[in-house]
């Protein structure tokens, strides 16, 4: 089976992340780049597929050249190779055309199988996988806590607030993942010493049939008009119990309608 | 020339220090406090090949070089959790048994030591043998087609959860200046029994007194050569002294980034107290410390990974000595930046001053170190 994973890097969320006032994208060089949490789950749900029914695991990033550390750590915890679509065209690039320059790799490595997270850490939009279903004419399995493979056909448990849905379809597919599916792998030594020398494709814009004026901020159907810093958190409440405690403390949670 | 880690190399922290992160200091302090072991750690860290990576690959290890084991043993303690028995069982005994073990010796021990399933613990001090190795007395003597070991060892860490326990002694006919010849001693071999003592540093790993008296041996427990010359014990315990740097850095590591986020949170003034320069600058200086010894220690790890042992023996002193310094200063500052909590119980830094303080003595006390570089490095005369 040919399993492509959509990996994206992203700022470490431990860190402060800042929007450039230049362009309104995010500052991807002051902060350290790691893989999106999710995608590690993707990740080593390809790997399960493909221990249990073989076949080939392709980790598909768009992202600039600090990518390459994500790329590698992916290859490290086991998959086979990877495709690199790095250009500064691409920068700024919304869903839609990040979308659309997936779609294209995907046209170049093929694929039975693409799996994603189901949403990124930083952009936090969560449609990809719907929108690259969409272009790519395939079925979409989205939020799944469990993938099954059997023959052509995947079936998925769908998660939502009440429980889960059972849902089935043919391959090709794309499908994406939540963080209940399973427990990602460290790398081990052996997998680290072996990424090194796993092959990386890195095409261009060009050898895509992708115009670079098709992406990036320029060609973007969505723009981010403006942005403002986040207040600074207010101070605390403090409730002291004077044998109340709890329902002052439920009051409170209505009060912001927690409960 | 590059003073920079290769990528592997950093990727290998990363790894690392993500798999302490999910044990972390709590998990540590639980075990230490309540007699437990580090079994869960150990075995995860096993399985991934992280204790393994120094061994040879035919042997179903890494491939790797010490380097990479320091970089692994410096990430787990920086990640609250230091692994004395890293120092002992992959550091030193398996690279004995690589580099002087039979064929047979390394397809029997190394893929254990790969893998981490098997732990072997080392023992050279003797009660009247600490610092002066060439004194000890422990005793081979040949019997039939085999040999009786016995003597008695002190503070062998380790010896209660390891398989087998690999003995400095000397052969009968033997006397005077020490050529050592090594034996590996199972747990449960007869004659061998060990009684722990009690100890002033919270860990897992306890030590012990171990007793020798008539074990019967089969032939091949020698490791390398019956008197094979100080060189076969070397190839150990320079791994040791840059393992012990690593352990140190780590634990400097750790105590400094709990004194730094303390000193940013905690306000009693009207700033932080990282924003006085009489908290701020010591823990500049114990970060300035922390990493020359660490270079150092890259330094000693490349020299021995690159077949150079005797230059790599004085880099690894030197490291060795530069670590433990770096750490005790590093945690006495993380002490003293948290206040009274400093000395509680759950911020976890008090408890690290034993262990850092153990640096300054094993495995090799700062002392005979000061002899060794006065003596061979700046050519002064023999003290002792
Ligand atoms: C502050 C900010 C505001 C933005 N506003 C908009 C906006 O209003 N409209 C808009 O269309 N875009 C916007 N973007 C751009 C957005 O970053 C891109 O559209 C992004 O590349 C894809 O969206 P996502 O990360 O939200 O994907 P999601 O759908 O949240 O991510 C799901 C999965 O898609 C895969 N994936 C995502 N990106 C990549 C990639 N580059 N390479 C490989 N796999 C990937 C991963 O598997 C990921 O887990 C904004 C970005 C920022 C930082
Ligand atoms: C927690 C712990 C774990 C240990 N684990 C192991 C283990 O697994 N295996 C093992 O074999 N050993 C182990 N040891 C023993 C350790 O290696 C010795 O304690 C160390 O080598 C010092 O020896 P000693 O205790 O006999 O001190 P001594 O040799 O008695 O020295 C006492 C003091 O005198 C100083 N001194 C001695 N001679 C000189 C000199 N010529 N010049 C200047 N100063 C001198 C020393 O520096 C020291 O300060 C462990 C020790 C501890 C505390």
């Amino acid at each position: 089976m040919n399993i492509v994973v959509c990996v994206k890097q992203v700022p470490d969320t431990a860190t402060e992340r800042k929007l450039k006032s230049s362009d309104s994208t995010l500052d991807r060089e002051a902060v350290d780049g790691l893989m999106n949490e999710l995608d590690e789950y993707a990740v080593e749900e390809a790997l399960r597929i493909k221990e249990a029914h073989g076949g080939e695991v392709t980790i598909l990033t768009m992202g600039p050249s600090t990518a390459a550390d994500t790329i590698r750590k992916a290859l490290s915890m086991g998959a086979d190779k990877a495709v690199h679509l790095s250009d500064d065209a691409l920068h700024g690039s919304d869903s839609l055309q990040t979308s659309f320059a997936i779609q294209q790799v995907l046209g170049r490595t093929g694929f039975d199988l693409v799996i994603l997270g189901s949403e990124s850490t930083d952009a936090r939009t969560g449609v990809l996988a719907a929108m690259l279903a969409e272009r790519l004419g395939v079925s979409q399995v989205t939020l799944a806590n469990k993938v099954e493979i059997d023959g052509s056909t995947i079936r998925i448990q769908r998660q939502t607030d009440y429980g889960f849905d059972r849902v089935e379809a043919s391959l090709p597919a794309v499908v994406s993942v939540v963080e209940k599916i399973n427990e990602p792998r460290y790398p081990s030594f052996k997998g680290i010493m072996a990424a090194k020398k796993k092959p990386v494709d890195a095409p261009s814009l060009a050898d895509l049939g992708i115009d670079a004026a098709q992406v990036g901020l320029a060609g973007s159907a969505t723009t981010v008009v403006d942005f403002a810093e986040a207040p600074p958190r207010a101070k605390g409440q403090i409730v002291t119990d004077e044998g109340d405690g709890g329902s002052k403390i439920a009051d409170f949670l209505a009060s912001k309608k927690f409960v | 020339m590059s003073f920079i880690e290769s990528g592997e190399r950093l990727a290998l922290r990363a790894a690392v220090a993500e798999l302490g992160a999910k044990y972390g200091s709590s998990y540590y302090l639980e075990k230490a406090r309540n007699g437990g072991k580090t079994d869960e750690l150990w075995a995860e860290a096993g399985r991934l090949g992280y204790l393994g990576v120094n061994v040879p690959e035919e042997y179903g290890g890494g491939g790797g070089g010490i380097g990479d084991l320091a970089a692994v043993c410096e990430e787990l303690a920086a990640a609250g959790c230091p692994l004395l028995l890293m120092v002992v069982s992959p550091a030193i005994c398996a690279t004995i048994i690589a580099r002087s073990g039979t064929e047979a010796q390394k397809k029997h021990w190394l893929p254990g030591f790969a893998d981490g399933s098997v732990k072997m613990a080392f023992a050279i001090t003797e009660p009247d043998a600490g610092s002066n190795s060439h004194r000890i007395t422990t005793t081979a003597r040949r019997d039939g087609d085999g040999w009786l070991l016995s003597g008695q060892k002190t503070f062998i860490s380790g010896v209660d959860e390891a398989d087998a326990v690999l003995f400095v002694s000397r052969t009968e006919d033997q006397k005077g200046t020490l050529r050592p010849s090594l034996f590996i001693v199972p747990t449960d071999a007869e004659g061998f029994t060990w009684t722990p003592i009690e100890m002033e540093i919270v860990s897992p790993e306890k030590q012990f007194i171990c007793h020798l008296d008539d074990v019967r041996l089969p032939y091949d427990a020698l490791v390398g050569d019956e008197d094979g010359g100080l060189l076969q014990l070397f190839a150990g315990l320079n791994p040791e002294r840059i393992m012990a740097t690593a352990m140190g850095a780590g634990i400097g590591r750790l105590a400094l980034a709990k004194a730094v986020a303390y000193a940013k949170e905690r306000q009693v003034f009207k700033v932080p107290i990282g924003a006085h320069q009489g908290v701020a600058h010591p823990l500049a200086e114990a970060k300035v410390e922390l990493e020359l010894a660490r270079l150092m220690g890259q330094k000693a790890a490349w020299l021995y990974d690159s077949g150079d042992d005797l230059g790599a023996a004085e880099a690894a002193n030197m490291a060795k000595y530069a670590a433990a310094e770096a750490a005790i200063h590093a945690v006495d500052q993380a002490i003293q930046t948290h206040g009274g909590n400093g000395l509680t119980s759950e911020y976890g830094v008090g408890m690290l001053a034993g262990v850092v303080r153990l640096m300054r003595i094993a495995p090799v006390s700062r002392e005979m170190i000061l002899n060794f570089v006065a003596q061979h490095s700046l050519g002064l005369p023999k003290s002792y």
